[in-house]
């Protein structure tokens, strides 16, 4: 977008004004430069305006008028990615629904879903659910408690049930979105009635599944007002195992094996550094006798027979990984470890939570992919070796996601933003080059990490992307710059 | 990368501001009560966009220290519009979650020698530097107060008042002075100046040092080892900020429910209420943190085992105490700056103590008191408001 006149910001901000009111409305620049940078590498931006909806229709309203108008949306819950994904690259107006806009609209008990505007984060469902059902349970990903869930959720994020169910992108069951022209639409279950429903929004099967249109897009093709996700039956018994294991290959195969066995919520490997900085090492080393991963297993149960058993199915996992691999896994439970480690680890299941780690310092980036699970060894090692070259901590972060279907790399920077950022960038090359190179493909992609995909990809797919896009947002207001395009 | 001069700074607030260089990602902790997912930022919760929150200011913060934002007279209000309760620090659990407030307070100081402090809040320097207090109410060298309660010059314990206490607030004083001689304490009152604390909270602070200083003989010369004060402010501001300007107060400085639990053993309670005169009738209180006693300085158990030890008292919390308790609107300059805004934010709190059922508010501060009751008039409401140590008082 070209920079505005000062005529033409004008006009824009009494329309507005118009739909938000005087006090939901800014473009004074330090209500503006807050939003126009993140912890990432990711080149800031400064947007013309934030605003401050609280209904459908100022979305529509100003939906319809960036369209007449030219000028970007960029939707904001609470910039909390690792990604630069709300940096408004061409300016215009943030869409921050954080603050107005986060009510929970309805929780379906029997059909175990929960209908959210954009704004709700983990922390507040957390709070709701334990309050209002405490028969149903949400998931966490290693996210601030104040992390937008819908956001989460458009864009595939992880969670701490992920081995058993999955990316958060296929909790979806369904989402209001206002498009291009105002029109909102309803996709999902959802679909079969006229006006809103709160009790049809279990499904997003059979129908042509046109949340595709949506989710992973960054924004970039509506705006999303409703977001319907699935919730789960909270089980009697919640616990998490600890693991330690040495050897990056012996460690992914045994997630592999143990996401096999179908027994787990979820499974996280991390570097073992990671746990000595949740202990309060801001910068630890890894000495040669430590295991090279602590691993975090959740396990949930109807029974403590069910447990047992579950137990037991564990054990066998991790015989048949030491019959192969040698006496390299150790497992323990998780409240053990704590006590006898240190209460800071718990950050790692106590979760919506602060994993302390990730707030070090300014700057937090990561190469965040979806991974071939049969790579992540050879990863693992790869990338302590990039680590190393940087003098940056270990700082490797791994799941097995659905029963091991796919996995989950992601390699870590915490940096002081004003005094390490190049360094970080250039290791963050080396960690895309790393990943893309064994099938990796990245999630929550930064505009740079877009652009050298577009180097790998299958052309035809990017020429098709651009055809769908065009044809979502054909006056390029939804987000602009995007995908490097 | 060249950053702002910031050299006329005082050296604490340097080294503050330059803490945003290396810390805060802007994770949004800070936003609610940790683990409660309760809201605690009356800034933010009012005026919503990040940089009324303690993440954006921080960021501000490092706009202004890079140069990448400039000092215009609109960017005074996120920087003062801000109780400075401390509840972001204590949500926040980041390596800066106890330097979030002195951030905000070096911001300020940076905000009033680049373009001036905000005028309702400027009145206090010259208030404080003609009267030696905020209210620019005419001197008091407490040779009064020691003259009618017999105080000696030289005593074990110094009894602080602070100003809101001997200029507004006085029954808080006369309970405090009251409770101390009930006790029978050996203490005395000085010729005491204002702490600093409001120039402090609204970064004017040419001359804090000096006022300190002046706290601070006239405290040595009495030859306390104990300095008790009934005001939350002065207490953060004697145990937490005078070795900031390298001040000593040559004592240990408590606070006074702090200093009254310690001494009030039950042998003592039950002694002393044979004597009274008086007594607390039966009633439900709910108790509301001082953030500079709660938030600022970890206070919060002393008032309430000293509350549970008054005979009659049942203690209804309300649903945000201690670490993610609500402030009362008062602090960092907001009951000058913002003086409507300020009674809003007790409102809030009002409300919220009504739902408890109790009948009474107690809290350890008399700017809480002021503010508090500012709202309970506003609202019509038929609750009490007071100091522990007025309802002490009447206990014994």
């Amino acid at each position: 977008m070209e920079k505005l006149t000062d005529h033409k910001r004008s006009e824009i901000k009494g329309r507005l004004v118009g739909i938000f009111g005087q006090e939901n409305v800014t473009d004074k620049a330090h209500d503006l430069f807050p939003y126009s940078y993140d912890a990432t590498e990711c080149e800031p931006h400064m947007p013309d305006f934030v605003v401050l909806p609280e209904t459908v229709d100022q979305v529509v309203a100003v939906v319809k008028m960036a369209s007449e108008a030219g000028v970007p949306l960029v939707p904001y819950i609470s910039g909390n990615n690792i990604g630069g994904l709300t940096i408004p690259e061409r300016g215009g107006i943030i869409v921050d629904f954080s603050k107005r806009m986060n009510r929970i609209l309805h929780v379906h008990e029997s059909h175990m879903y929960a209908i959210l505007e954009p704004g709700v984060t983990f922390g507040q469902l957390k709070k709701y659910l334990d309050e209002h059902h405490p028969g149903l349970r949400y998931s966490y990903p290693f996210a601030p408690p104040f992390s937008g869930a819908v956001g989460n959720a458009l864009l595939s994020g992880m969670n701490n049930m992920s081995c058993a169910h999955g990316s958060m992108g296929d909790w979806i069951n369904g989402v209001e979105v206002v498009l291009y022209d105002g029109t909102v639409a309803r996709v999902g279950s959802c679909f079969l009635s006229k006006e809103f429903r709160a009790d049809n929004w279990y499904s997003r099967y059979p129908m042509p599944d046109l949340l595709g249109l949506f989710v992973n897009w960054q924004g970039m093709t509506g705006i999303v007002t409703k977001c319907a996700v699935q919730l789960w039956p909270r089980r009697p018994i919640e616990t998490a195992y600890l693991g330690i294991a040495y050897g990056y290959e012996t460690t992914a195969e045994f997630m592999r094996e143990l996401g096999r066995a179908e027994i787990i919520d979820d499974i996280s490997a991390v570097s073992v550094e990671v746990a000595k900085m949740a202990l309060g090492i801001p910068t630890p080393i890894k000495v040669p006798e430590e295991p090279d991963f602590a691993l975090l297993i959740p396990v949930s149960a109807l029974t403590q027979k069910h447990l047992e058993a579950k137990h037991e199915i564990m054990q066998d996992v991790l015989a048949k990984v030491k019959q192969k691999h040698g006496n390299k896994v150790f497992l323990t439970g998780f409240d053990t470890f704590a006590s006898l480690v240190g209460e800071g680890t718990r950050v790692f299941y106590d979760l919506p939570g602060v994993i302390t780690p990730l707030v070090e310092y300014s700057g937090l980036t990561w190469f965040g992919s979806y991974a071939p699970p049969e790579h992540l060894g050879v990863l693992f090692e790869k990338a302590t070796a990039i680590f190393h070259k940087y003098n940056f901590p270990a700082f490797v972060y791994s799941k097995i996601m659905k029963s091991g279907h796919y996995g989950i790399f992601r390699p870590i920077i915490r940096y002081k933003k004003d005094s390490e950022e190049d360094r970080a960038r250039k290791a963050m090359e080396e960690f895309f080059d790393l990943g893309v190179s064994y099938g990796c493909i990245p999630y929550k992609t930064p505009v740079w990490m877009c652009n050298k995909l577009k180097e790998h990809i299958d052309p035809n797919w990017l020429a098709l992307f651009k055809k769908v896009k065009g044809f979502m947002d054909p006056n390029g207001i939804f987000n602009p710059g995007r995908w490097g395009i | 990368m060249e950053l702002a001069d910031i050299s006329r700074l005082s050296r604490s607030s340097q080294e503050a501001l330059k803490v945003v260089l290396d810390r805060c990602i802007r994770c949004n902790t800070c936003k609610y009560a940790f683990r409660e997912f309760t809201p605690t930022c009356p800034s933010g919760e009012h005026f919503k966009f990040e940089s009324y929150w303690a993440s954006g200011r921080i960021r501000l913060a490092r706009g202004l220290l890079t140069r990448r934002l400039e000092w215009t007279e609109d960017i005074l209000h996120p920087i003062f519009a801000c109780t400075a309760c401390g509840a972001c620090g204590d949500s926040c659990q980041a390596p800066q979650q106890d330097q979030i407030v002195d951030i905000i307070e070096s911001l300020r100081e940076f905000a009033v020698k680049s373009v001036g402090a905000p005028a309702k809040q400027a009145k206090l320097l010259p208030a404080v530097a003609k009267h030696f207090n905020p209210y620019g109410e005419p001197h008091s060298d407490n040779a009064e107060i020691r003259a009618k309660y017999n105080l000696p010059q030289t005593a074990s314990v110094v009894y602080f008042i602070g100003c809101t206490s001997n200029y507004r607030q006085r029954q808080l004083r006369d309970a405090t002075l009251s409770v101390l001689q009930k006790l029978g304490v050996n203490f005395t009152v000085v010729d005491e100046r204002c702490c600093g604390s409001p120039l402090l909270r609204t970064g004017q602070i040419d001359i804090v040092a000096d006022l300190m200083r002046h706290n601070a003989e006239v405290m040595a010369a009495t030859g306390a080892k104990t300095i008790i004060t009934s005001c939350s402010g002065c207490y953060r501001t004697m145990k937490k900020d005078f070795t900031k300007f390298g001040v000593d107060l040559h004592g240990e400085v408590l606070h006074s429910s702090e200093y009254i639990n310690q001494k009030l053993t039950p042998a003592v309670l039950k002694a002393l209420q044979g004597k009274a005169t008086t007594s607390v009738a039966a009633k439900s209180v709910t108790y509301h943190d001082p953030c500079h006693l709660g938030h600022h300085m970890g206070l919060f158990e002393a008032p309430r085992e000293l509350l549970r030890k008054i005979p009659g008292i049942e203690l209804r919390e309300m649903p945000r105490n201690r670490t993610s308790s609500w402030c009362c609107g008062a602090g960092g300059g907001v009951k000058i700056g913002y003086p409507e805004w300020a009674v809003q934010i007790a409102g809030e709190r009002v409300e919220e103590a009504r739902q408890t059922g109790a009948s009474t508010i107690v809290s350890t501060c008399p700017f809480c008191k002021t503010n508090l009751s500012d709202a309970n008039a506003q609202a019509g409401s038929a609750l009490d408001i007071v100091d522990l140590v007025e309802l002490l008082d009447r206990a014994l």
